[in-house]
């Protein structure tokens, strides 16, 4: 596996992930994280999960966790165009806010999808 | 490898204290059933109801749904590596309770499972309007994870269908087909001048509560690897899904995969169907990577002309589609890519989340975005609570008269990825 850094705005990931792999958490949107994700890639990182997973939208979900490389090389345009397209979906789908009684349903997907990513 | 498929036409299921098979209907004991799914702890209750075509009922939330099948002879039985041994399964005779389906219903992560209509305009979109469903709705012990809880519905749903398919072990088929998986050296020599055409199935495989077992492993832990066509006709493959309910190959699918029958069907006539490769979806782009070059390399290897490939899902894994099509294109094989669309409720939007110049040859099962008003049915399976939320469902989605209002994605097997059901577009 690669070295890198969890992005996240999950509480339970942060805490299920922090004693493995370095974790930036913040509470924000969906939007505002996929918008810093894409910060990682704008200054030389890569992606390495897939920000689109477990067959649900972001801004349908608000809660979303990805995987970014810590190497830093020149811009990665395959990573750099599948951040655009989750941004993308994001926005599409932002009308179709989370009811809150699935909030822990949502936070608890989000942490199996990337715990399966991971293999952990 | 060579599979005599019976099939069993069954055209009612009744109750009855007396379990069997005869003049087309299937007896089903429910308390019997009851006690093989009570035995599992972690199910605190189970309704055991029928649904069949024309009645008004609406069956919610859908998880999965699966075909009766006995393994009559030959090695191995049906759903092998699950509640059975693992031997390799698809050759021998196995028989069909046809017409007959299991359908589980339960609550596992609020949204994700799917609405099955036997009457009205929801029946036209599913094919599960067409099956005479023994309907099982389950609740859960208190306090179950819904990793535990997806595992025990899946198990039951295997035990259910397994028990049924059992009563037609002794009875005389309605019509008796066989299905030929050639090997490389025998399909090499067969029809020259034909095609020779591979299949390529991606199964889901994001993560917990979204997995696909192959013989009993989880797809996620396994590299692309080849399978016989025939063993997928025995439950090779069982779903363990909660996607979204459009596009997810239900068990039912697999065991029934269309492609594959088609291949079948073609064999000699314009092609010769050289063999099938499944391969995953995972969320680590490292994994998409690794399984793409290898669909690639297999392909390659077993010498196809063309490959036909199927997606599940959507998302990230037309990422994995992509990829699978450029990579087998790079080798000089043609494909032909079987998706579905999530375009918008106009149809304006782009219809992927990814796209490459070598994916000319497509063929959509639908837009899962198309909206369409349910009528209100006079019983529910299951609970209506979830409606909304399911993928598909929003906000207000149910009117005051009792209809819904949903997109195509909330009704099971509507765009189905396998080409299983009618939608399509040109």
């Amino acid at each position: 596996m690669m070295a890198g850094t969890i992005v996240t705005n999950n509480p339970l990931a942060r805490d299920a992930l922090n004693k493995i792999f370095f974790v930036e958490y913040r509470a924000e949107s969906a939007a505002e994280l996929l918008t810093r994700a894409r910060d990682y890639i704008h200054a030389g990182g890569r992606l390495l999960t897939h920000p689109l997973s477990g067959g649900i939208a972001p801004g349908e979900t608000p809660y979303k966790t990805v995987l970014v490389s810590d190497e830093r090389g020149p811009l990665d345009y395959d990573s750099l165009s599948m951040i655009e397209r989750a941004i993308e979906t994001c926005e599409e789908f932002s009308s179709r806010a989370a009811p809150e009684i699935f909030l822990d349903d949502y936070m608890e997907l989000d942490l199996a999808v990337i715990k399966g990513a991971l293999k952990i | 490898m060579e599979l005599d498929v019976g099939f069993i036409d069954i055209n009612d299921i009744q109750f009855s204290n007396e379990a069997g098979i005869s003049g087309g209907v299937l007896r089903v004991d429910p308390d019997a059933i009851k006690a093989l799914i009570l035995s599992d702890e972690r199910i605190r209750s189970v309704g055991v109801e029928i649904a069949r075509p024309g009645e008004s009922v609406r069956i919610t939330p859908v998880k999965d749904v699966l075909e009766p099948r006995v393994k009559v002879a030959g090695p191995g039985e049906v759903f092998p590596g699950v509640l059975s041994k693992v031997r390799t399964v698809g050759s021998g005779r196995t028989h069909v309770l046809r017409g007959a389906a299991v359908v589980t219903v339960g609550r596992i992560v609020g949204f994700q499972e799917g609405i099955v209509d036997m009457t009205g305009v929801g029946a036209d979109y599913t094919p599960f309007s067409k099956t005479v469903n023994l309907v099982l709705d389950f609740t859960p012990a208190d306090g179950l994870a819904a990793r535990e809880y997806e595992q025990a519905i899946r198990l039951a749903g295997i035990k259910t269908a397994r028990a049924l398919g059992e009563l037609g072990r002794d009875v005389t088929p309605d019509e008796l087909k066989t299905y030929r998986t050639l090997t490389t050296t025998e399909s090499a020599g067969a029809y020259p001048g034909l095609p020779r055409v591979g299949y390529v199935q991606m199964l889901q495989s994001q993560g917990l509560l979204h997995d696909t077992y192959v013989y009993g492993v989880d797809m996620k832990q396994s590299l692309t690897t080849v399978i016989g066509a025939t063993e997928l006709m025995d439950g090779a493959i069982i779903s363990g899904n909660c996607v979204s309910a459009c596009d997810k190959n239900t068990t039912y699918h697999h065991q029934n995969n269309p492609v594959v029958h088609d291949l079948f069907d073609a064999h000699g006539k314009t092609l010769v169907f050289a063999g099938m490769i499944i391969t995953n979806e995972n969320v680590y782009l490292a994994d998409k990577e690794r399984s793409s070059d290898w669909t690639a390399k297999l392909a390659k290897y077993l010498g196809f002309d063309g490959v036909i490939i199927s997606q599940e899902g959507f998302g990230n894994p037309d990422t994995d589609l992509i990829m699978n099509c450029k990579k087998i294109e790079a080798e000089g094989i043609r494909t032909v890519i079987i998706t579905d669309e999530y375009a918008g409720r106009d149809g304006t939007s782009q219809s992927l989340a990814d796209a490459d110049r070598a994916a000319d040859a497509v063929v959509t099962g639908g837009n899962a975005n198309q909206v369409v008003t349910l009528p209100k049915l006079d019983r529910v399976i299951g609970t209506m609570m979830y409606t909304e939320r399911i993928a598909g469902g929003f906000g207000g989605s149910v009117g005051e008269d009792g209809s819904v209002t949903v997109e195509l994605q909330a009704i099971t097997g509507s765009t189905n990825e396998l080409g299983f059901n009618a939608l399509s577009a040109r």
